[in-house]
């Protein structure tokens, strides 16, 4: 602990009072939509190895760079973020167990090593055993790369909307969205079977996700009156409804609807659609979700 | 407070509560928000990396990043005067004595006696947080503590429109 003893002639005179704003804003966005790409397409190319290992194994590089492009710009977003970005190293050299953004910063960093490591066996070495083995620990690393984010704003005891257990499904709910999207999206020389598979994840992440919010929005205000108030912001005429269904009606409804239209037809279009309505939805989603506890006042 | 025309206007301050179980101190990546043996949260300003995590995690609004220095801050109750066994500045300054600061462990100090004298009147803000503030109000309100008991128009406060972005004072 580092305490401060300055001289009483040397007095600080602070602010008592918060100034306004979101200080939290789109780059918070763009880190927690990245996120889930980048951990997403991990984990649905560990599916995919396991179901079709022959298909598949074409996958390996291509979503390996997909995800170490994606957890990079979750990097970026959340170095740039930081009002004192060139001291984000303090994290590594003076951290704080209890903050789950510590505990984050710990393990994506890992992440990152094992998917380097990961390109380097498909890419450089051609080890596809080696690669299946850094697959494992990247799955394992990828599950609470995923949740620490919900672990953060869990601490953010201020925001009552925010809290566990549901955020800690609605990231792993997002990655899979994103994760299947973008495999989608990313195609490939895949059997029908594993795209239907991967249409069938899509879905169900899409409905799952909007049941969640669903209920946040209908059984929130019994909660808590913090919990009301923010929803006000997307119930009826509040600032951000628009924005609200928009992306629900995006990340969630369209997905969902286009992929039970997509299986029923084999039409590989439509999915392609879904995919790509998912992506963008979320995008939207996430930004409200965390836009809107910060219009309350606290103090 | 009350309903136009019969209103009144009261002062309420309502800064950091130094909470015994402090939600910022927990979420600091860097331990830049850390407690003092005397039970102080105080802020090592060289070393915050302005996550704002605190700025999210205080159920009472009372962190800021601070324009200037780009780190977080909020009130310390000058630890620094503390530490020099001076009172805090608002202490000192308060004309009619509103604000008490003492040793709440020992039962001879000024606090623990008028808080003693006023049972039944002392209350924190938002004990349902489980934060345990160390900052207790005598005779306060729900209107005044609780921001959510009231209306504001497009949820501005009495001082949100700053438009000077400078600490009164600045920063050395």
């Amino acid at each position: 602990m580092v305490h401060e003893a300055v001289a009483a002639t040397n007095a600080v005179v602070t602010l008592d009072v918060g100034l306004p704003g979101i200080v939290w804003g789109w780059i918070i966005t763009m880190n927690m939509w990245a996120k889930s790409i980048g951990t997403g397409v991990i984990f649905m190319l560990f599916y995919l190895m396991k179901r079709y290992p022959e298909a598949a194994g074409s996958l390996r590089f291509p979503v390996t760079v997909v995800s170490i492009v994606f957890i990079h710009i979750f990097l970026l977003f959340t170095v740039i973020d930081l009002h004192q970005m060139f001291r984000f190293w303090h994290i590594f050299f003076t951290p704080h167990w209890t903050s789950a953004i510590t505990v984050g910063a710990w393990i994506v960093t890992v992440l990152v090593l094992v998917l380097f490591g990961m390109a380097f066996a498909t890419f450089i070495k051609k080890d596809n055993a080696l690669f299946d083995k850094l697959l494992v620990w990247a799955v394992i690393l990828a599950i609470p790369v995923t949740l620490y984010t919900a672990a953060i704003m869990a601490e953010a005891t201020a925001r009552e909307l925010w809290q566990m257990p549901t955020e800690a499904a609605q990231m792993i709910l997002a990655a899979t969205l994103t994760g299947s999207a973008t495999v989608l999206l990313m195609g490939g020389n895949l059997p029908y079977e594993a795209k239907r598979d991967l249409a069938v994840i899509l879905g169900l992440s899409a409905l799952a996700a909007f049941i969640l919010y669903m209920s946040e929005l209908v059984f929130g205000p019994i909660k808590a009156e913090e919990v009301a108030a923010t929803l006000e912001a997307v119930k009826g005429h509040g600032e951000y409804t628009t924005m609200f269904w928009v992306g629900q009606v995006l990340a969630f409804i369209a997905p969902f609807v286009l992929v039970i239209l997509s299986v029923t037809n084999r039409s590989a279009g439509l999915l392609k659609v879904a995919a790509l309505s998912a992506i963008v939805g979320l995008w939207i989603v996430k930004h409200v979700w965390l836009v809107i506890p910060q219009l309350l006042p606290m103090s | 407070m009350g309903t136009f025309p019969e209103t009144k206007r009261t002062f309420t301050p309502l800064r950091c509560n130094h909470c015994h179980n402090a939600p910022c101190e927990r979420i600091c990546p860097v331990s830049a928000l850390h407690y003092i043996d005397n039970g102080i949260v105080n802020i090592d300003k060289e070393r915050c990396i302005g996550c704002a995590g605190c700025v999210m995690a205080c159920p009472y609004g009372a962190i800021y990043i601070d324009p200037e220095t780009q780190t977080a801050d909020k009130c310390t109750y000058c630890a620094h005067r503390i530490a020099s066994s001076l009172m805090p500045a608002c202490v000192v300054a308060c004309p009619v004595e509103a604000n008490i600061f003492g040793d709440l462990d020992d039962p001879t100090s000024n606090i623990s006696k008028y808080i003693q004298n006023h049972q039944g009147d002392v209350q924190v803000r938002k004990p349902e947080k489980g934060t345990d503030p160390h900052h207790y109000y005598v005779g306060g309100g729900n209107v005044q503590l609780n921001p959510l008991a009231s209306f504001r128009v497009e949820g501005h406060q009495l001082f949100n429109k700053l438009t000077t972005h400078m600490p009164v004072g600045g920063h050395h």
